[in-house]
């Protein structure tokens, strides 16, 4: 395996992670989605600490990549609540009284704050600005095939941060070092291997100085002999004390990585402990039978 | 193999060499039949005054080149107003408000739905005759723009709006949801989501079409002639009918749009090189060789062996 020479020090190219005001980064509280009549995450309750890395395993269709999409909103949500740094994400909790009728009536009870409150999908604009918090990297890359690699990791902090060019150039070719493809700047993602476009997917998220970073099966679409550089940059990352949440199969980075990992199935989270706990001695039959197929 | 691949190729530049002769041998016949002035039919013959077709194509007058320019200026800024509309009308046709959407399909609908020159008559004398709205006349200095030329504009770019609005919502759909998710991941809000990283790719897929609606303007434009504007077909109508003499201006005209129509094509050829950024080469379209001679099969025959050797 041919892992790239990450040189440590991933957060310094981006001038450290801003530290979140609470130490709980995540935190679902029963979160509940439906597809139609598919009910693919039922209650799910999470917590990721600062710094933490958190793998989520399952069989596919567990819910485990839904999950994390909706803790960045790509995915709606129908009930319960995902904070993050303390902010509901996607949402905002609406009273279920109108403005009007909080007024106080005389002669009618007022409605108190434990009233049941309702969420509304929060504006567009709003959410957005959530999601600069967090960083994703998805299967299938998602590069920009339009822009060279220097170009896709710039673009958000340019357009989004509004960073200027110069600066944003830095701290971009600062990642590309990072992740080993100094050399491969002004590369189209056409002309870059699978691990390679997946480093510079990496890098163009923590371009944006996310305090939350999630990976959504990072390794899934590439070759074998790929799969170990992008784990070599993940688990630096890990190392380096990046908030993570991984949905990945790969046993020897959630060994080595992972503070926790999580078990899902059939939209539950079946066990959670650490890695050690969950892959040798797991207390639930159904991840000993999953472990089984895997191992 | 190799023989029966050698063999197919020498078969088929015969059956070309064949299709030739044919043609030239039949241009060959229009020409003299012509020029000696025997056609078929029986009655007096025809005395053809080729000068007249001659002057109109190396030596036109005023009238022609400014029809030629009306036609060229009109067809670009129409167009122009055709694709921003086209892709503000393919925006709201996809959006999650539905009373854009209404909006949107009661434009595509209309103007796509009736014939263009009922448009252009009934939007311009339709609406002038009713004095509910005038269409202006436009004082740059310099240039003015009679009214008629400013509805003749607005109302070819609006028709053109209609067919764009589905070229650009195709080009659209086209493109991977993932790079939808991967701007919103980034922070992205809708409007730099479109404009930096769904459009510019769209249109890659946009540019071939849009060529094709392009070629139309540049002939839709001698519609204009029912709003008497002397554009290039009016000019040569007018001229023919004043002197009835049909034949020689109009082989004079049909030279003059297959100018433009060519060299168009060469332009075309050249933006879908420069759009390819980023993709295969292969994608980059037909080079102006290609396009004169019809190198498809060939085109084909790459791109199955580039998908092969993937």
């Amino acid at each position: 395996m041919t892992a790239p020479h990450v040189s440590g020090d991933l957060l310094g190219a981006i001038g450290g992670v801003p530290r979140p005001e609470t130490d709980v980064v995540v935190d679902a509280r029963d979160v509940n989605k439906w597809f139609g009549r598919l009910h693919v995450l039922k209650n799910v309750c999470l917590q990721v600490r600062r710094q933490e890395t958190v793998v989520v395993i399952g069989p596919s269709g567990s819910g485990k990549t839904t999950f994390i999409r909706c803790v960045n909103h790509l995915e709606k949500i129908q009930s319960g609540r995902i904070f993050v740094n303390g902010r509901l994400i996607g949402y905002r909790e609406a009273a279920a009284t109108s403005r009007l009728a909080r007024l106080h009536v005389p002669g009618r009870p007022g409605r108190s704050g434990s009233d049941r409150k309702k969420l509304v999908e929060d504006r567009e604009k709003n959410i957005a600005r959530q999601r600069q918090e967090i960083g994703m990297v998805f299967q299938r890359f998602n590069l920009f095939p339009h822009m060279t690699a220097i170009e896709n990791i710039v673009e958000a902090p340019i357009q989004v941060r509004g960073t200027p060019r110069d600066e944003a150039m830095t701290m971009g070719r600062a990642l590309l070092e990072r992740v080993g493809l100094a050399a491969k700047e002004n590369v189209y993602p056409n002309q870059l291997s699978g691990g390679q476009q997946q480093r510079i997917a990496i890098a163009r998220a923590l371009a944006m100085k996310p305090a939350l970073m999630l990976f959504d099966e990072p390794t899934s679409a590439l070759d074998p002999e790929m799969i170990g550089e992008v784990l070599e940059v993940m688990k630096e990352l890990a190392r380096e004390g990046m908030t993570m949440i991984v949905v990945s199969h790969e046993m020897g980075f959630a060994r080595e990585a992972a503070n926790r990992v999580v078990m899902m199935d059939e939209g539950v989270i079946v066990e959670e402990g650490t890695p050690d706990q969950v892959f040798s001695a797991p207390a639930q039959e159904r991840t000993k039978a999953f472990l089984s197929k895997i191992l | 193999m190799v023989d029966s691949i050698r063999s197919l190729r020498t078969r088929r530049a015969l059956l070309a060499g064949f299709l030739v002769l044919v043609a030239i041998s039949l241009a060959a016949w229009l020409a003299i039949s012509l020029a000696a002035g025997t056609g078929q039919t029986k009655g007096a013959s025809y005395h053809f005054r080729w000068y007249i077709t001659y002057d109109s194509i190396f030596a036109p007058d005023g009238s022609i080149i400014s029809g030629l320019w009306l036609t060229i200026s009109v067809s670009v800024i129409a167009q122009v107003l055709g694709v921003g509309l086209g892709i503000l009308a393919a925006l709201a046709k996809m959006a999650r408000i539905w009373p854009f959407r209404i909006v949107s399909n009661l434009y595509i609908w209309f103007f796509r739905g009736t014939p263009l020159i009922l448009q252009l008559s009934f939007l311009f004398y339709g609406i002038q005759t009713t004095r509910v709205f005038t269409w202006p006349l436009i004082d740059f200095g310099p240039i003015v723009i009679a009214p008629e030329v400013v509805a003749g504009v607005v109302i070819l770019g609006v028709n053109e709006g209609a067919y764009m609005a589905e070229i650009v919502r195709a080009g659209i759909l086209a493109i991977d949801p993932g790079q939808t998710e991967a701007a919103k991941s980034l922070g992205m809000t809708y409007s730099q989501t479109m404009r930096r990283i769904v459009l510019p790719q769209a249109a890659r897929v946009i540019i071939p079409p849009l060529g094709n609606e392009f070629n139309n303007m540049l002939k839709n434009t001698s519609l204009l002639s029912a709003l008497s504007i002397f554009e290039l077909y009016y000019t040569f109508s007018s001229k023919a009918n004043t002197t009835l003499i049909y034949f020689e201006y109009m082989i004079a005209c049909c030279f003059w749009y297959l100018l433009l129509t060519t060299i168009w094509g060469f332009v075309q050829a050249w933006i879908e090189r420069r759009f390819s950024k980023g993709t295969t080469t292969s994608s980059a379209g037909p080079g102006w060789r290609e396009r004169l001679l019809g190198g498809r099969r060939r085109q084909q025959a790459e791109e199955i062996a580039i998908l092969g050797g993937h």
